[in-house]
């Protein structure tokens, strides 16, 4: 048998089903974005299995392609603290994409059923044979290669001549896919005899391991012994890089995975945020209309703290069916969300997992969360004088006070509207929450969509800057001389070469770099402040320099200063000519003279590192086949180069960072989500507060129109006055967005909010407001004038 | 019914062939719950134009069903409902609404005005929804039904800056808004004292005597008496009009 009080407590929830119905909603949204939190666990744990399943591995060691037979690979394997060994091959060079070349790795792997360490596997088709060829999943995710088995790739061997491949099928592989998504290059796997027959170089180019221990100092012990392995191995020349060791727990792209979700968690606490304020209002009403119910309760004895309690009781039985639904919605958010970034970002499949913590969390916030915000008002409703109690309405009498008065003067609307309008102001608390819930989530689109024009307008400033469209980079280190530049020009298709010498620099102690150019460069530079370097300062190659603001700013260094730059060379002092305003190397670039370089460095006068070609025509087919032939003709003469045509880069960082945006953003529909909910909530609530003013209105005379012009008018006032709020908060946030991209990822994005996101900000926030109070206003029509006035 | 002591009865005019109020074989069952309800049982009762008539009976007899079945705001269960020779029961919701405003003005026992719309405000709103007349034509036509009633002053206060009698008052107000030809009233006295009453009832003798039906629910006898007419009500059936 239930106590009187305890049935109340329950039956006050299936009085009023909408309203219950969107307050348990509400709630389960709020908790279900607590499961977003959940994200980064639940990738670790999914990528960890993938780590498990790879056999990733904890050295990587890279050299000179050298032979290794099986005994040396024994030999290696038998090393103290190894656990096993794997060779790879490697040969980086260039496929064809159409027209167009892009930049490539073929892998070699000596048995692709019994590796190692590092392991490839087959996700679908064949392992490849000779002269066959494995395509990484992330090639076609990533929009770079897109071919299937039974399909050819054709490969520019290092000899210069095309190699027609077959493809047997797609492979997967952690690290081959954090090199095509992170660094735009191809990744095919093939035999070694295929990546030999290409290379023209037989041997294995990298060594992976997997150590029993990986602490430090027995790394590094192992490292050695590896290198005295190798020592007695014919040819091998030492390692050709720094050995990279895999800290336990890593996993390819974890820091920018962990870095992105730092959004993710501003996007999350706003959400939480307006469900909150949503639940307190709802709670608030809630309690603020059964003043008169109290008010019995205290005239037949109940307490002021045996009444409270009715009423948190509500509260608790509210969160938790709230808890309960969010909790399943946000295991299920979540379990959606890690599987998309896993697919699009690491090509990896993510099984369905729960992150026990979130899940404790979320039901204590669920279940704590209503009766906390139902407190304040609860506190309130027990303090009321019985006799007012027991004369309460519980609807707002409304219409005395200087805001209603403000209201009344609004007499050009018609009658209908200046109802709703001043119904508006009658529950101002709960009107101002449910714009404030609206606010947070206009606000939170607005900043999300700022931030990615932001960013698209950084990406496509900055490139904007490069006057050439293709850009020949010498390979190996050998730099290109004035024959090359000769070769280039007398290509057809070719406007103008601009030679340029790009290099690390340190100035002040922080990572800089120089562009050496001509004083008459294809670069669209800028100046701010000074002025760019003239002819005469480049012939008598005066240490001059222009540097950007953002390196001035974080230095010192202004206009007229001398300063200080350790080159490769040693220190050179330069005097600030100019300050330009570009964000070239995230703003860390000083532009000096192309010939001051070459007599810093002493390398012979026309020397590059770098040449910036402009083509006769900007079509982007004219560019790619001008470009094959700058590669052509370059290669034929003995120079190995690779190129970077502009708009392709252009296109995949817009594209990459389209990705992310656009992921916020999907983030950011749950926010909107909630204060649709508590729109539709609020005004649920004013049709039941005034059924038997409904009843009343259709006594004297008011058609279903009118009525619905009342409520639609209510609707617009309180979605206009959240997108008021939205614009101001919406900025901040933003810039607090662009604030944590450019500290947390190094960036220097300036803050954007265009005017065109407001107007289809507030446009779409009217639309939908509209459509998502239809139901509430259509029972409103639809209400009998008895039963209205009947209503209790 | 107990007549000593009663004040005296309006005059009774002649009446027509037909009757303008007629109501046949009504019932109306309300559902409570899992409950049926039944608070009419069957009324044949017939009221003619220009009538004053007061609609007596303990609580929960039907009085209030009545009322709502003349003015249309509920719909019987069975049986016809006519009111000017139209037969309302028989029209949509929409219809009813319009039918309301143009012909039947309803003043409730806890007066039932908007507490945003200022006194004018709520005496022109059946106007606003008829949309009859130019703005200004309306506001004028507010104005002296609130000078009728006493409240030309008060034109420009909110509910809450009004006494009960000044709320009721205008709440006469807003039912004579479109002018009609019928008057329904839901105890309008029962919240006022017996001097405001008495001055509410006068209020709606003059407008009987202009020609029109009012038909009013009391529990107050000598305002019962008073009328042309008294329909009694008991258990859902009338047992004396």
């Amino acid at each position: 048998m239930v106590s009187s009080l305890l049935r109340k407590s329950i039956s006050d929830l299936s009085r009023r089903r909408s309203r219950t119905f969107f307050a348990v909603a509400t709630l389960a949204l709020a908790v279900a974005s607590l499961g977003l939190f959940a994200t980064p666990a639940l990738m670790n744990r999914a990528m960890s299995a993938e780590v498990t399943a790879d056999r990733l591995p904890d050295l990587t060691i890279s050299m000179r392609p050298l032979v290794l037979d099986q005994a040396q690979l024994s030999a290696l394997a038998a090393v103290p603290n190894v656990r096993a060994v794997e060779p790879r091959s490697l040969f980086g060079g260039r496929v064809y994409v159409g027209a167009r070349r892009a930049f490539a790795q073929v892998l070699g792997i000596p048995d692709f059923t019994r590796q190692a360490v590092n392991v490839v596997h087959v996700a679908s088709g064949v392992a490849p044979g000779t002269g066959v060829v494995l395509t990484d999943a992330q090639n076609a995710r990533q929009g770079l290669l897109s071919v299937h088995a039974g399909q050819t790739v054709r490969i520019i061997a290092a000899d210069g001549a095309v190699r027609s491949l077959r493809v047997s099928g797609e492979g997967r592989n952690l690290d081959g896919g954090q090199t095509v998504a992170s660094d735009s290059v191809i990744v095919l796997y093939a035999t070694p005899a295929t990546v030999a027959s290409l290379s023209r170089t037989p041997g294995y180019d990298e060594l992976f391991f997997t150590l029993g221990d990986t602490r430090p100092a027995a790394v590094n012990t192992t490292i050695a012994a590896i290198r005295h392995t190798l020592a007695a191995v014919p040819g091998f020349a030492g390692f050709s890089d720094l050995p990279q060791v895999r800290a336990a727990g890593d996993w390819p792209g974890k820091s920018g995975f962990q870095n992105a979700s730092k959004f993710l968690y501003v996007i999350t606490l706003l959400a939480l945020l307006s469900a909150l304020v949503l639940i307190s209002n709802t709670v608030t009403t809630l309690v603020a209309e059964q003043t008169s119910e109290i008010g019995i309760m205290k005239a037949v004895g109940g307490r002021r703290r045996q009444i409270a309690a009715v009423y948190l009781k509500t509260a608790v039985l509210l969160g938790g069916l709230g808890a309960t639904a969010g909790i399943v919605l946000g295991a299920v958010i979540a379990f959606v969300l890690t599987r998309y970034l896993g697919s699009t970002l690491f090509a990896v499949g993510v099984g369905f997992g729960i992150d026990w913590p979130i899940v404790i969390i979320s039901a204590l916030v669920g279940l704590l969360g209503p009766p906390l915000a139902a407190l304040p008002a609860i506190r309130r409703a027990v303090r009321v004088p019985l006799r007012d109690a027991l004369q309460a309405t519980g609807s707002a009498v409304g219409g005395q006070d200087a805001g209603d008065r403000l209201l009344g003067r609004v007499r050009f609307l018609p009658r209908t509207a200046q109802i709703g309008l001043r119904n508006a102001g009658r529950r101002r608390r709960r009107s101002l929450s449910t714009s404030l819930v609206i606010a947070l989530a206009v606000g939170t689109l607005l900043a999300v969509l700022g931030l990615a024009t932001a960013v698209a307008n950084a990406s496509r400033g900055s490139w904007a800057d490069h006057g050439e469209d293709v850009k020949i980079v010498p390979v190996g280190g050998r730099l290109l001389d004035a024959s090359a530049a000769a070769l280039i020009r007398a290509t057809p298709g070719v406007a103008t070469v601009d030679p340029m010498f790009v290099t690390d620099v340190k100035l002040d102690g922080k990572d800089a770099k120089i562009w050496a150019v001509q004083q008459a460069t294809v670069f669209h530079y800028r100046i701010a402040a000074g002025r760019w370097f003239t002819r005469a300062e480049e012939q008598t190659r005066a240490h001059v320099a222009i540097i950007e603001s953002d390196i001035a700013q974080t230095t010192g260094a202004r206009l007229g200063h001398s300063i200080i730059v350790q080159t490769a060379s040693g220190p050179a002092s330069f005097r600030v000519i100019g300050i330009s305003p570009q964000q070239q190397e995230n703003g860390t670039t000083l532009f000096v003279p192309l010939t001051t370089m070459h007599a810093l460095l002493t390398s012979r006068p026309a020397d590059a590192n770098e040449y910036w070609v402009q083509t006769t025509s900007p079509d982007h087919a004219f560019i790619d086949r001008t470009t094959t032939r700058i590669e052509d003709t370059l290669t034929a003469h003995g120079y190995d180069v690779n190129s970077e045509v502009v708009y392709v880069k252009l296109a995949n960082e817009i594209a990459s960072n389209s990705t992310k945006t656009t992921m916020l953003a999907a983030v950011g529909l749950l926010v909107v989500a909630i204060s649709m909910a508590g729109l539709a909530n609020a005004l649920t609530m004013s049709v039941l507060e005034r059924t038997r003013e409904i009843g009343i209105l259709r006594s004297i005379g008011a058609r279903a129109r009118d009525i619905r012009r009342i409520f639609a008018t209510e609707t617009l006032t309180l979605a206009t006055a959240g997108w008021l709020i939205a614009v101001p908060l919406g900025y901040v946030l933003d810039r607090f967005l662009v604030w944590l991209l450019n500290n947390v990822l190094n960036l220097s994005i300036t803050v954007s909010f265009p005017a065109w996101n407001l107007a289809l900000s507030l446009a779409g926030t009217i639309l939908l407001a509209l459509l998502i109070t239809l139901v509430p206003i259509r029972r409103a029509t639809h209400l009998r004038p008895g039963d209205a006035l009947r209503y209790a | 019914m107990d007549t000593e002591g009663m004040v005296e009865r309006a005059t009774r005019p002649a009446r027509v062939s037909e009757p303008f109020i007629g109501l046949a074989g009504v019932e109306k069952t309300y559902r409570m719950g899992r409950l049926d309800y039944p608070a009419l049982r069957g009324i044949d009762l017939e009221i003619g134009a220009g009538e004053l008539v007061a609609v007596v009976g303990p609580s929960g007899s039907g009085k209030t069903t009545i009322l709502n079945l003349v003015a249309g705001i509920d719909r019987p269960t069975a049986g016809t409902v006519t009111v000017g020779g139209r037969r309302i029961d028989l029209m949509s919701e929409e219809e009813l609404a319009v039918w309301r405003g143009e012909h039947v003005g309803v003043v409730f026992q806890f007066f039932q005005l908007l507490p945003t719309l200022s006194a004018l405000e709520n005496a022109v709103l059946p106007l606003d929804f008829a949309r009859r007349g130019s703005k200004r034509e309306r506001f004028e036509h507010a104005r002296r039904n609130l000078a009728l009633v006493g409240l030309g002053d008060k034109a420009d206060h909110l509910p809450a800056e009004l006494s009960g009698g000044e709320q009721q008052r205008v709440a006469i107000a807003r039912a004579l808004a479109a002018d009609p030809q019928l008057i329904v009233g839901d105890e309008p006295t029962g919240n006022l004292d017996t001097v405001t009453a008495a001055e509410m009832f006068e209020l709606f003798k003059r407008l009987n005597e202009q020609g029109k039906t009012v038909l009013y629910v009391t529990h107050d006898r000598e305002l019962a008496a008073r009328a042309h007419r008294v329909v009694a009500i008991r258990d859902g059936v009338v047992v004396a009009a």
